[in-house]
This record gives structure tokens, C-alpha cells and sequence, in this order.
């Protein structure tokens, strides 16, 4: 029995029900700043054990790989500091009597609700009811966009689920005919549901309906991924939900959409070859780079522009896995980072938020004088975000494009193109909101909140600025084991 | 050993299917919203008589459990929602629609066609007695999908998605047999809560715009 999987997915639900039964605000601060501290530790533990023992299981249903244990790690740590953020988020809002002490609780029993689905889905070993946590996953975020119930937010909320529900829909009809196919090899059984024995007899599957459930899978977690031309649910949903939720879509929703189209191809890969799956995610990777990027320029909303930047980082991600090779290995370095960066640059637009109560970038200039931490932490996060040194983003960015160099010269040149493009667009607005000197005074934030919000940023800030040039040996043989598990012979950089 | 001749039950299944892509003709055709729900609710119907049809040529028992539950939640608990919904709202009035009813059924037809090309070359994998049955579950889906993005009103939007719901059953059921109970009992459970989600949201948005006219949800622009 491995009880760190059954805590990290236990953990959160337990918190949930906390909150709601909770009667004090002191309470749910106490479950909320335990919790993280649960998640941490027990994602770490995850990694560990998975790495010593290759797969661990707990509980008859959880099953960890090499591939989940490293989305564990990336939900744990920022599921971690977004739970404090939120802590310190949301008590600002009701120190400003914004929010009723009822939606307090009510929306911490939905945030720890939405981080156990997620952490459930990583962890669970059947394709059917990985979607099952999966559309939990969807529909507790639903509610946490629309929280503000402001016309915008409800808009946005709508929006977001009416395409989620149908990328959903799509993905399940994908399972579907996976098991169709995987029910004649393995009989009919909930074995024929299992990653690991869909991997052992993938040889056997159909070429033709495996090739269908991959375009289904793609075009149904792909939406959830926000990848263009799906991805028009996800700056609205990114500006206008709370922004704890927003760095949770960003930087853990987003990750999980993408692990489901991975295991999709890993599966595929072995039954009809890399290069099926490998051209479908290189076309609609590009397209979303391409997409981002022009949108960059014409932003208004400083979260909307992040947004933009988040389909903008899953599209190199995804880049990455479609290359396969030196690309698989770059893509998952590529995936932590992002999530740490993005979610740190969410903070900080959060505080930004929290104080001039607009999301205008114009109006707030001169961040980095006026707000020490966040403007600190927006222009960190966004030189990161940018795919400057010394952080991780940049070294994937300079593998993928030298994978793409020796596998899809064209590819390479097309992504440098872009890369390049947004580099400059990104970072011009990044600057444009930290120096200069601020126009507007804004009502400032309440110790406890910074308290929160600070340790949140600062977790991220050290882990981005730790790993930033170099993988931590420690963390290799996990990257190694995902690296084999996309059939990739390459040395470890 | 089944009852009776293969033939017939592949031939009794198949007349199952078609009656539920049927419906969604009319779902497409009916201009009263309380119709749409009405044949939403017919369709659900359809749809557990085809499987408790399969549950008993094949002997796998799991599957009636499923009709039973699709009987209760998709025939009965989620149509009287919408009702209510529908009700609340005020929206008895004709639909408006993006793309007129003929035009609508047309491309219906060529949604069909795409459905049956699409799978073409995987039916012959499947067991004879559901084997036609895939390439309808398909064309369910599309047709599901087109009247989320044909019809304006939030309501109708929902029923695409149920409808989607409705093809996504019948694939599971004519591709495999069902599910394992498991997952099907999640996938109710998920759809339940997701057609109360929505619900909640349509009631917020009629507070909000007092319209829940999809075209006048206008805050949100690039």
C-alpha cells in the first residue's frame, strides 16, 4: 500500500467537506494551509516511490507511472500554492466585505474539489474513468468561473462549459472506440480499459480505429487543452474567473488536458507509428503558437494577455511531444515550468487585480515600484514566460527547436518564426505594466493577504529559479522513464 | 445462444437506432421548445429499449441497469428540469435559429453520410449484432453537435448536448456491449450533474440579461 497517492487524492476531498461543513473562517484558513502542506509532501513522495519502484499503486483503482508521477508533482506543488493564494485571494475579498462568509466556504469546498479531480485523473490507470475525473474536473470548474456571478463571469462560464461539454463528448466517443478495438485482444473486460495493458497488446489494436479514437481524443481534450481553433472558451474563462482559478486552469488544467492526449498517443504511436499522431499535433501546435502570438499585441486585460500566453506554452508543449525524440523529454520540462511560471504570473495579475480593481494594462504601469512582490513576480514570471535564461522555458524552447531542426527542418524554422514573434510581443507588455511609475494609487492589501499571497509566489518563484537551467538530478530518472514510455531512445541532456 | 436468429435481432436493434436518429430529425424540425424537450425525452426512451434489446440477445445483464438509469434520468429527472426551465424562462415562443429548418435537415443528411464514411472502414470489426449501429451513434454525436451551434437559445444548446449524450450511449452500447458498470454509472453520474450545472447557469443568466438569448451574451469580445 503506497498511502502518499491515496493522501494526495484523499487530501483534497477531505478539505473539501471540511470547508463546507465549516462554521469559522479560522478553520478553513487552518484546513486550507494543511492541505497544501499534505499535497506537497505527499506529491514529492510520489515522485520518489516512483521513482525507486517504477509504477506504485495504492487503493485497488490509483495507479502511478513515470507520466503521472510527474503530473502529481505539477499538481501538487502549484495545487499546493494556489490553495494558499487562495487562502490569502479570497480573504482580501472578504476583508473588503466582497463576499458573504457562505461563498467563502462554498468556494473552497469547489477549489478543493477541483484540484481531487484532477489529481484523480492523473492517477487513475482506466482510459474510461480517467474521462469520468476528467468531466469532474470540467464541471467544478464551471462553477468556479461563473463564482463572481457577474455578467462576464456567467458569459464566460457558459462559454466554457457548452465547449468543454462538447470537447468532452468527442473524447469519450474517442474511449469508446478505443475499448471497441481493445475488447476483440483483451475480451470484455475492464482490462481491456487499462493503460499498461492497452500499451502490452497496442501492437494488436486496429490501425483504423485507434487512428479515429486518436482524431476524437485530440479534438475533445484538445478543447480542454485549449488548443487553436478550440481555444476560444479559454481567455474568457482565464480573465474573468477568481484568479486562484485562474492559475489552476492555467497551469493544472491545461497540464491535465494535455497528459490525456498523451496517453491517447502514446497507444497510438505503438500501434500505427509516430509519425500519424506525431503530424496532427505538430499542425495544431504551430496553429496555436501562431494564434497566440498575434493575439499578444492587441491585448488590453493584463489576464487575458496571460491567458493568451498560456495557449501560446501548451502549443510549444505539445510541439514538443509531436517531435518526439529529444522534443518528449523537452516537452515535459516544457510543462512544469509553464505551470510554475503561469501560475506565478496569475498571482501577481491577481494583486494587481486586488488593487486597482481593474484589468486594464495600460492603467497600471510601474508595477515594480509600486507593488514590490507582484510587480516582481510579473516580470520574473513573464521573462520566463518570454523563453529568456536563466529558466527552464528557455533551454525547452532551444531543444524542441533542435529537435525539430533534425527531425522537421520546415517545423523548426516555422517555431523559431513564431517563438521569436511572441518573445517580443510578450515581453514588450510585460514592461510596459512593471516600469514606469505608477499613474493610479489603488486601495492597498491587507497583511494577511500578503502574507498568503507571498509565500505562494516566492514557493514558485524558488522551484522556477532552481530547476531553471539544469534538471535536478533527482528529478532525471522520472524524465528518463517518460522519455521511454514515447518509445524515444535519446541521451538525457 | 440467443432467443432467436441472429438476423432478426441484428434487424430489431438496428430499427432501435434508427428511430432514435429519428428523433433527432424532429429535434431539428420542432420549433416549440417544449416539443424539443418532449422529443428529447422520446428519444431517451428510444434508446433504452434498443439497449435492454441488446441486454437480452446477448445475456449481459449490466446493460439493463443502464436502461434502466437512462429511463429515469434522461426520460424522466433531466426533461422535467428543462421543463421547469423552460417554463421559468418564458421561452415557449418559436426558436430562432442560426440556419433554417430545411436547410438544418439537409445538412443532418450530410452529417448522416459523414457518419457512415467516417466508420465505414472499423464496422467490420464489430459483433454482428450492432455492427450498423456505430455508424448512427455517430451521426447522433454530429447531429448533436450541429444543433448546439444551429439553435441560439441556451436551452436548445443543452439539449444539443444531451442529445450528444444520447449518441455517445448508443456508440458504447453498439461498439461494446456497454461499458463496465462502473464507468457507465460515472458517465450517468457526470451527465446528471452536468445537466444541473447547466441548469444553475441558464437560471444566472436570465438573471443576468433577462434573455437566455446566446446572441446577446455580447460582454465578452476580442
Amino acid at each position: 500500500m503506497e498511502w502518499p497517492l491515496l493522501v494526495l487524492v484523499i487530501a483534497p476531498i477531505v478539505a473539501a467537506l471540511g470547508s463546507l461543513l465549516a462554521r469559522r473562517r479560522r478553520v478553513v484558513e487552518v484546513l486550507q494551509c494543511g492541505l497544501a502542506g499534505a499535497l506537497l509532501a505527499s506529491a514529492a513522495l510520489v515522485a520518489e516511490r516512483v521513482m525507486a519502484a517504477g509504477v506504485v499503486s495504492a487503493g485497488g483503482f490509483l495507479q502511478a507511472d513515470a507520466l503521472s508521477a510527474w503530473l502529481d508533482l505539477l499538481l501538487g506543488v502549484v495545487g499546493s500554492t494556489g490553495t494558499l493564494y487562495a487562502v490569502g485571494y479570497m480573504g482580501e475579498k472578504m476583508d473588503r466585505a466582497h463576499l458573504s462568509l457562505r461563498r467563502y466556504y462554498q468556494f473552497f469546498c469547489l477549489f478543493d474539489l477541483y484540484l481531487a479531480a484532477m489529481l484523480l485523473a492523473v492517477n487513475l490507470e482506466n482510459i474510461a474513468t480517467m474521462w469520468i475525473a476528467i468531466e469532474g474536473s470540467t464541471l467544478s470548474g464551471a462553477l468556479l468561473i461563473g463564482f463572481d456571478r457577474s455578467k462576464a463571469a456567467l458569459e464566460a462560464g457558459w462559454k466554457y462549459i457548452i465547449l468543454s461539454s462538447v470537447g468532452i463528448a468527442l473524447a469519450l466517443f474517442g474511449t469508446i472506440l478505443v475499448y471497441y478495438s481493445s475488447e476483440h485482444v483483451l475480451g470484455v473486460s475492464s482490462e481491456a480499459l487499462r493503460w499498461s495493458e492497452l500499451y502490452r497488446v497496442a501492437k494488436e489494436l486496429d490501425p483504423a480505429a485507434i487512428k479515429l479514437a486518436f482524431i476524437f481524443a485530440l479534438i475533445g481534450y484538445g478543447t480542454k487543452a485549449g488548443i487553436a481553433p478550440m481555444h476560444t472558451w479559454l481567455p474568457d474563462a482565464h480573465a474573468e474567473a477568481p484568479t486562484p482559478v485562474s492559475a489552476m486552469l492555467s497551469a493544472n488544467m491545461l497540464s491535465l488536458a494535455v497528459y490525456a492526449i498523451l496517453r491517447f498517443k502514446a497507444v497510438t504511436d505503438i500501434t500505427v507509428g509516430p509519425e500519424f499522431s506525431g503530424n496532427l499535433i505538430i499542425g495544431l501546435a504551430l496553429l496555436s503558437l501562431a494564434i497566440s502570438s498575434a493575439f499578444f499585441l492587441v491585448q488590453r486585460d493584463y489576464k487575458r494577455l496571460f491567458a493568451y500566453s498560456s495557449i501560446e506554452h501548451i502549443g510549444i508543449v505539445l510541439l514538443g511531444f509531436g517531435i518526439g525524440g529529444l522534443g518528449v523529454f523537452a516537452g515535459a520540462w516544457h510543462l512544469m515550468n509553464h505551470a510554475l511560471a503561469k501560475s506565478t504570473a496569475f498571482y501577481g495579475a491577481g494583486l494587481v487585480f486586488l488593487r486597482h480593481n481593474h484589468k486594464l494594462l495600460e492603467r497600471v504601469p510601474g508595477l515594480l515600484t509600486q507593488m514590490p512582490f507582484a510587480g516582481t513576480a510579473i516580470l520574473v514570471a513573464g521573462i520566463a514566460l518570454a523563453g529568456l535564461p536563466p529558466f527552464g522555458l528557455f533551454s525547452s524552447e532551444v531543444l524542441i527547436a533542435v529537435g525539430a531542426y533534425t527531425a522537421k527542418p520546415d517545423v523548426a524554422y516555422a517555431f523559431l518564426a513564431l517563438l521569436a514573434f511572441a518573445f517580443a510581443t510578450l515581453l514588450y507588455q510585460i514592461l510596459r505594466m512593471t516600469l514606469g511609475t505608477a499613474e493610479e494609487a489603488g486601495v492597498s492589501l491587507g497583511r494577511p493577504c500578503r502574507i498568503f499571497t507571498g509565500v505562494a509566489m516566492g514557493i514558485n518563484l524558488v522551484i522556477l529559479g532552481a530547476i531553471g537551467l539544469q534538471v535536478p538530478p533527482g528529478l532525471a530518472p522520472l524524465l528518463a522513464a517518460i522519455v521511454k514510455i514515447f518509445g524515444a531512445e535519446t541521451e538525457m541532456p | 445462444m440467443l432467443p432467436i436468429s441472429p438476423q432478426i435481432g441484428s434487424q430489431m436493434v438496428d430499427l432501435g437506432s434508427a428511430l432514435l436518429l429519428l428523433t433527432c430529425f424532429a429535434i431539428i424540425a420542432q420549433r416549440r421548445l417544449s416539443a424539443c424537450v418532449d422529443m428529447f425525452a422520446l428519444q431517451s426512451v428510444f434508446l433504452a429499449a434498443t439497449a435492454v434489446m441488446v441486454a437480452f440477445l446477448t445475456g449481459i445483464h449490466h446493460i439493463y441497469i443502464a436502461a434502466a438509469l437512462t429511463v429515469i434520468i434522461k426520460a424522466v429527472v433531466i426533461p422535467r428540469i428543462l421543463k421547469q426551465v423552460v417554463e421559468r424562462l418564458n421561452v415557449k415562443r418559436e426558436l430562432e435559429m442560426n440556419v433554417n429548418i430545411p436547410a438544418g435537415l439537409l445538412i443532418c443528411g450530410g452529417l448522416v453520410m459523414l457518419a457512415f464514411f467516417i466508420t465505414q472502414p472499423i464496422i467490420p470489426l464489430g459483433f454482428l449484432l450492432t455492427r450498423d449501429s456505430l455508424a448512427i451513434a455517430l451521426a447522433i454525436i454530429l447531429i448533436g453537435f450541429f444543433t448546439m451551434i444551429a439553435r441560439k437559445k441556451a436551452v436548445t444548446q443543452v439539449i444539443g448536448f444531451l442529445v450528444m449524450e444520447n449518441g455517445l450511449f448508443l456508440g458504447a452500447t453498439a461498439a461494446a456491449y456497454g461499458m463496465p458498470l462502473i464507468v457507465e454509472l460515472g458517465v450517468f453520474f457526470d451527465v446528471l450533474v452536468g445537466a444541473l450545472i447547466i441548469g444553475i447557469y441558464t437560471h444566472r443568466l436570465q438573471d443576468a440579461f433577462d434573455s437566455v438569448d446566446t446572441t446577446k451574451f455580447t460582454t465578452l469580445k476580442e
